[in-house]
């Protein structure tokens, strides 16, 4: 027994406090905070745990470590049980844990315990402090056992539990109807993607006689699966993971989604649960791989969404929605690097991305919080003297999504570079790279605006304070892997930290792809990161905005798009109300009028109006009656003899 | 005494239980309503009770029919041969599921009943004869008494709508129960063509089926007579397009009644479509499940659209209890166990849930009297136990992972998508616009700024939490671990002629 | 002996008499009075029948005494409706007692 096959505690943890805190959260002192920290504090202990067990057991490459089991390469641990049958239909539970599995626990549970320390501080104060932490548990247990489930059908479970979370999380202000309306959009839009995964899933489980993750892939790799039939099951399965992760044109919903606290955007909607579908391709990647185009479809999916979410990011004034377009965005990259056949390229920015803009989101909370709910880059500025630790960790994060030598940021981004480079896409690696250019400008621009120059309303900026340890904290340490995360590539490294050969290679063994730097590659991604931050810091320093008006002026079409965000929404609500909506007054209104109305009441109205007709039959007098028996018996009596004959 | 024998009895008093406390109440003067209420009380937990055992102590191993009771009633007299006419009670996997929707739900219905003035004496009675013919229905193996118990669950309804109901009363309860008796002249039709087309003289269920199956019918009766049941038997599942009854029935009939009809009576239409139509006429039904597929997608799809722009807490209950059964047509229609056991789950599920929403519209109703989501808005505020129930119940009806919804609708799908993977296609839009329908009346009636009209609402009372968390005990339940309720189910439907398994 | 056809034919003519009293009298104890021919009417066809085709058994006979208990208890019960609508209406004209139409 090990550790490792009782995975499942990690998820088992947070879940049984989300009902202690559910039910009597709101009896605790301080709403039960310290018990939400707890809960993911434990599955954060228990997450070490399977690592270090995980990388003992690992044999060949860290030989230091083995003992105990008999020495494998790539060890994956499963363990389950029975859930139910019907007929020869049966349905397991159960958790798998390889590589990928063991590197999400470690992002979620690290994420998920900073956000709930930074969640005492931030929300301090708020109508229903309990309720934001038991959702918060759920949420952790949700994820975690999204990762860990060794099933489609588990996954499909946890990830609609992680959509609920996520709109209870974001509709957490629901007194607010944008709140309320952003909770909704989120929903839904996920939902048309998840819907896709539903039928993924069971046309996947349907040919492969299973809802086993392997062993689905291993019907698919051996061809027991048609072509057209493999191409169109991915295809619905990518539709989920498109949705979740936010992917054009799913991508609406994440910028609204800010209307959330913002530990929640910093855990749900940066972190972990917008990073589930790049979770669930690169899951299901060998059986991707051998399914028609998916590889391309998956590539041209990231490119698009990267780019045009690059450029809406410039013009957006709202600090979180700059960070969610630019999650958006990354997000993009990493289907980049997915459809490149680079997951490791992919589970590495994840990893580091997961760590910056949580960073990031983090420190905007901490700002946010600071100027009493301000987040408006316009009424902000100066910011650097008030709050220095804030200001010093968001810089950290800005400089490695931006992609600047040698924070996490800038390794992973290069990683997924050269993956292009050696898929053989030039075109993608030109677009990819003009990509990073913008990430780099909108950053800086975020930041100059947010932190440097004069204060534009003076008002807000004399309230300002910097926020107290309990929310810096976990910024420091957060700021601390955003800077280490990126070197764990490396074999010397790795080895040192227990990850031997480096972290990608631990990853993806299959594919054994040792990081090397190539250094024309890294001097052109130093060069994009470079012309992106001096660019923006030329058009916004001082907090002078004569410079990028100029720019708009110059090109009012595009900038117009861009401030509109390319017209998605308006698309979309137009599509909602004169399509769905003017479908459904269509099929109410044939409901009533033609189906109740005319069907149903028509058939009572035709037997009134015979009756209206025929009772003047009924003329009251006895004399007729008995006319009409009389005439009754003479005719069945003639009749009768006539038939008798 | 042995032990079959005892089991019997036990099903046997489940049975008279309602009917027993509808006569107790009939000597109870009318004045004395606290009374009435009580003798209520106590025979729906003990009808809870008796129905929670018998779902547990029905043997998955066993399968078949169980706990069986048999007492002749009329036999030997002319055309009726030997066993003509039995008393015949009895459950098999399917029953043994739906009979605890039954205890749970009447259980709930009652609690919200409490507050009922207006003539409680005579409102309980009808509610207990209603009860009592669905308790028949599902227990009885004997067709006669099968259609006996049908009607005798059909016809209080009129009585119940038009006397408590609110909202065009009559016009609801006059046009449901005209086409609910409607659809029994179908199926007494029908019952009438089996026995004689069998020709052995007896109404058992049991034999009539091993007739079936030695091919006492043939091809072209079968395909003849299989519409019978199904349109008979569909006007009570809401089979599009017999469902006007529907939306108006619900939004006429008063709380308990609406739970209890949209809860179980409901089901017994598809009930009767396994009994009658599955069971006595496979072949027909191999024949007629293709058409019966498209309307069950019609079904789907078109209450689920409908429901979209609604502006009636109950008018969008109404059509997504059609979208649902839509659902449990599809189920059945599949003709494959998973499918089967999946439309069975679901009018489990659907019952639970729309019991519990049902209770929550009257309890909000009862204080607010409008029904029209406009005039709501931040509800959440005022309501709070309210809001987290019916936040459950419209998830579960969404199909969210974890509520009973999801695990039905799940085994739906494979089945559907196994025989007709199009038309599970296109079905599964109407599970993306249920989250549409849902949230929308979320986030209009519970979120948002406060109307400062409802400030002094109350939350629910102790009595009516109490008939809620059974309800969603049943959803949590059911969504989390299931095999309790596909073990029994399967046992028996994987034995269903004509239905077929998939690997 | 009387053949049977005399009988027949007495018992049409009594028949016939009735009905026409029915059809066409408009008091209703005359009406009353012509349902009581048609009865004997069919009594005397009963006894008839019985005693020419089955002298044995007495069916005939038993049906024609029911007969006579169901037309006593119609009369009774239909001369008090006559006597309710006399004193509700001052008339025993069957025409004007019309209300339960349409």
């Amino acid at each position: 027994m090990t550790i490792t096959e009782h995975a499942y505690l990690l998820a088992a943890i947070p879940a049984g406090m989300f009902l202690l805190l559910a039910l009597l959260g709101r009896y605790l002192p301080r709403g039960g905070d310290y018990l939400g920290v707890l809960a993911t504090g434990t599955s954060f202990g228990l997450m070490i745990a399977v690592v270090a067990n995980y990388v003992q057991n690992r044999g060949g490459l860290g030989g230091a470590f083995q003992h105990g089991l008999e020495a494998q390469e790539f060890p994956a641990w499963t363990n389950s049980i029975e859930w139910s049958t019907v007929g020869d239909f049966v349905l397991r539970m159960g958790i798998y844990v390889d590589p990928i599995t063991v590197l999400m626990l470690g992002v979620i549970t690290t994420v998920a315990l900073m956000v709930n320390i930074f969640s005492i501080g931030y929300m301090k104060g708020e109508p229903r402090y309990y309720w934001f932490f038991a959702v918060l548990q759920l949420f952790v247990a949700s994820m975690l056992m999204l990762v860990l489930a060794d099933n489609l059908l588990l996954l499909l479970i946890s990830w609609e539990l992680v959509g609920v979370c996520s709109f209870l999380l974001i509709g957490f202000y629901w007194e607010k109807r944008s709140a309320t309306e952003a909770a909704k959009k989120a929903f839904i839009t996920t939902r048309v993607g998840d819907v896709g995964l539903f039928i993924g899933v069971v046309l996947l489980g349907k040919a492969a006689g299973t809802f086993n993750i392997q062993d689905v892939i291993h019907a698919a790799q051996e061809g027991h699966i048609g072509s057209t039939y493999l191409f169109v099951s991915m295809m619905f399965l990518f539709l989920g993971a498109m949705g979740k992760s936010a992917q054009v044109p799913f991508h609406v919903w994440l910028p609204d989604a800010m209307e959330g606290p913002t530990p929640v955007s910093a855990l749900i909607h940066a972190a972990t649960m917008v990073v589930a579908g790049v979770y669930l391709t690169a899951r299901m990647l060998p059986a991707f791989e051998v399914a028609g185009d998916m590889m391309l479809i998956i590539t041209l999916v990231g490119l698009v969404t990267a780019l045009l979410t690059g450029f809406i990011a410039l013009a957006q004034t709202d600090i979180k929605k700059v960070l969610a377009y630019s999650t958006v965005g990354q997000l993009g990259f990493m289907f980049v690097a997915l459809g490149s056949g680079a997951p490791e390229a992919a589970m590495f920015h994840l990893m580091t991305h997961a760590f910056f803009k949580a960073l990031l989101f983090l420190g905007s909370g901490s700002v946010i919080h600071a100027t009493h709910h301000h987040q408006e880059m316009d009424e902000l500025g100066g910011l650097w003297k008030k709050m220095p630790i804030t200001a010093t960790t968001f810089l950290i994060g800005s400089l490695a999504l931006a992609g600047v030598f040698p924070l996490a940021g800038f390794w992973s981004k290069d990683e997924i570079l050269h993956s292009t480079l050696d898929w053989g896409g030039g075109w993608a690696f030109i677009l990819l790279a003009f990509a990073a250019v913008l990430t780099a400008f909108y950053t800086t621009r975020l930041f100059v605006r947010t932190f440097l120059g004069k204060p534009k309303d003076q008002h807000i900026y004399e309230h300002t304070h910097e926020s107290s340890f309990v929310m810096t904290g976990p910024l420091l340490f957060l700021c601390l892997l955003a800077i280490v995360s990126g070197f764990v590539v490396f074999q010397d490294v790795g080895k040192a930290i227990g990850f031997p050969g480096g972290i990608t290679e631990f990853i993806f063994v299959e594919h054994p792809h040792v990081f090397h730097i190539d250094w024309a590659l890294a001097g052109t991604s130093i060069a994009i990161g470079v012309i992106g931050i001096f660019s923006a810091g030329w058009m916004y320093w001082g907090g002078s905005t004569v410079r990028s008006t100029k720019l708009a002026e110059w090109q009012p079409g595009l900038y117009d798009m861009i401030t509109n965000k390319f017209y998605f929404d308006e698309m979309y609500q137009y599509g909602i109300d004169r399509g769905l909506l003017g479908f459904s007054f269509i099929v109410s209104w044939f409901d009533r009028y033609v189906v109740n109305d005319t069907g149903v009441d028509g058939s009572a109205q035709i037997t009134k109006y015979s009756g209206s007709v025929l009772k003047y039959a009924q003329t009251g007098k006895v004399p007729n009656y008995a006319m009409g028996v009389a005439i009754g018996v003479i005719t069945l009596a003639v009749v009768g003899l006539a038939v008798r004959g | 005494m042995d032990y079959d024998e005892a089991q019997g009895y036990v099903v046997l008093s489940t049975l008279c239980m309602p009917l027993l406390a509808a006569l107790i109440i009939l000597f109870i003067p009318g004045s004395k309503k606290m009374a009435i209420r009580y003798v209520s009380l106590i025979a729906a937990t003990a009808m809870l009770g008796l129905s929670i055992y018998i779902f547990t102590a029905y043997q998955v191993a066993g399968a078949g029919i169980q706990m069986e009771l048999q007492w002749p009633w009329v036999e030997n007299v002319g055309f009726l041969g030997e066993d003509g006419i039995t008393l015949h009670l009895g459950v098999d996997g399917i029953s043994a599921l739906l009979v605890l929707l039954n205890g749970i739900v009447s259980f709930a219905a009652t609690i919200v009943s409490w507050k009922i003035d207006f003539r409680p004496k005579d409102f309980f009675i009808l509610f207990w004869v209603l009860v009592g013919g669905v308790y028949g229905t599902f227990f009885s193996f004997d067709l006669f008494f099968w259609f006996f118990f049908y009607e005798l669950a059909v016809v209080p309804l009129y009585l119940l709508i038009g006397v408590w109901g609110s909202t065009r009363k009559e016009y609801g309860a006059m046009k449901l129960t005209l086409m609910l008796v409607g659809g029994s002249v179908l199926i007494w039709i029908g019952i009438f063509a089996v026995f004689h087309e069998a020709n052995i003289g007896t109404f058992s269920l049991p034999a009539l089926y091993e007739a079936a199956e030695n091919g006492a019918f043939s091809t072209n009766f079968q395909r003849t007579f299989f519409p019978f049941f199904v349109v008979g038997c569909g006007v009570l599942a809401a089979l599009w397009p017999f469902h006007t009854w529907s939306p108006d029935g619900h939004m006429s009939a008063p709380t308990a009644v609406s739970m209890v009809h949209a809860g179980v009576l409901m089901k017994l239409g598809a009930f009767g479509i396994i009994r009658l139509g599955i069971q006595l006429l496979p072949e027909g039904a191999a024949f007629w499940m293709p058409g019966l597929m498209v309307l069950g997608v019609i079904g789907a799809v078109y209450g689920a659209t409908a429901a979209l722009t609604q502006r009636d807490f109950k008018l969008i209950s109404g059509y997504s209890s059609v979208s649902h059964m839509g659902y449990v047509i599809m189920g059945l229609a599949t003709m494959n166990d998973v499918g089967v056991t999946g439309a069975v789950l679901q009018m489990f599920s659907h019952g639970v849930m729309t019991a519990l929403v049902f209770l929550l519209i009257g309890a909000l109703y009862d204080q607010a009297h409008t029904r029209d989501l406009k005039d709501y808005g931040g509800i959440a505020k005022i309501m709070p136990a309210w809001v987290v129930f019916y936040t459950v119940a419209g998830l579960a009806n969404v199909g969210l992972p974890g509520l009973s919804g999801f695990t039905a609708e799940f085994h739906i799908f494979v089945g559907t998508f196994h025989s007709y993977p199009l038309f599970g296609g296109l079905a599964i839009f109407a599970a993306a616009l249920a989250a549409g329908y849902m949230l929308r009346m979320f986030s209009i009636v519970f979120f948002g700024p406060t109307n400062p009209r409802w400030a002094d609402l109350k939350d629910l009372r102790p009595l009516e939490a109490m008939g809620a968390v059974t309800l969603l005990a049943a959803i949590v339940l059911m969504g989390v671990w299931w095999a309790p309720f596909t073990d029994r189910v399967a046992a028996t439907v994987t034995h269903l002629p004509g239905v077929i398994g998939i690997a | 002996m009387v053949p049977l056809e005399n009988y027949l034919v007495l018992s049409a003519i009594l028949f016939s008499l009735g009905v026409y009293g029915v059809l066409a009298r408009r008091n209703a104890v005359l009406v009353l009075m012509s349902v009581e021919l048609m009865l004997n009417a069919v009594s005397m066809n009963f006894i008839a029948f019985s005693a020419y085709l089955d002298p044995s058994r007495i069916t005939g006979v038993i049906f024609a005494v029911f007969i006579i208990t169901v037309a006593a208890a119609e009369v009774g019960l239909a001369l008090a409706i006559v006597i309710r609508l006399f004193r509700n209406r001052a008339t025993v004209n069957v025409d004007e007692a019309a209300i339960l139409k349409w």
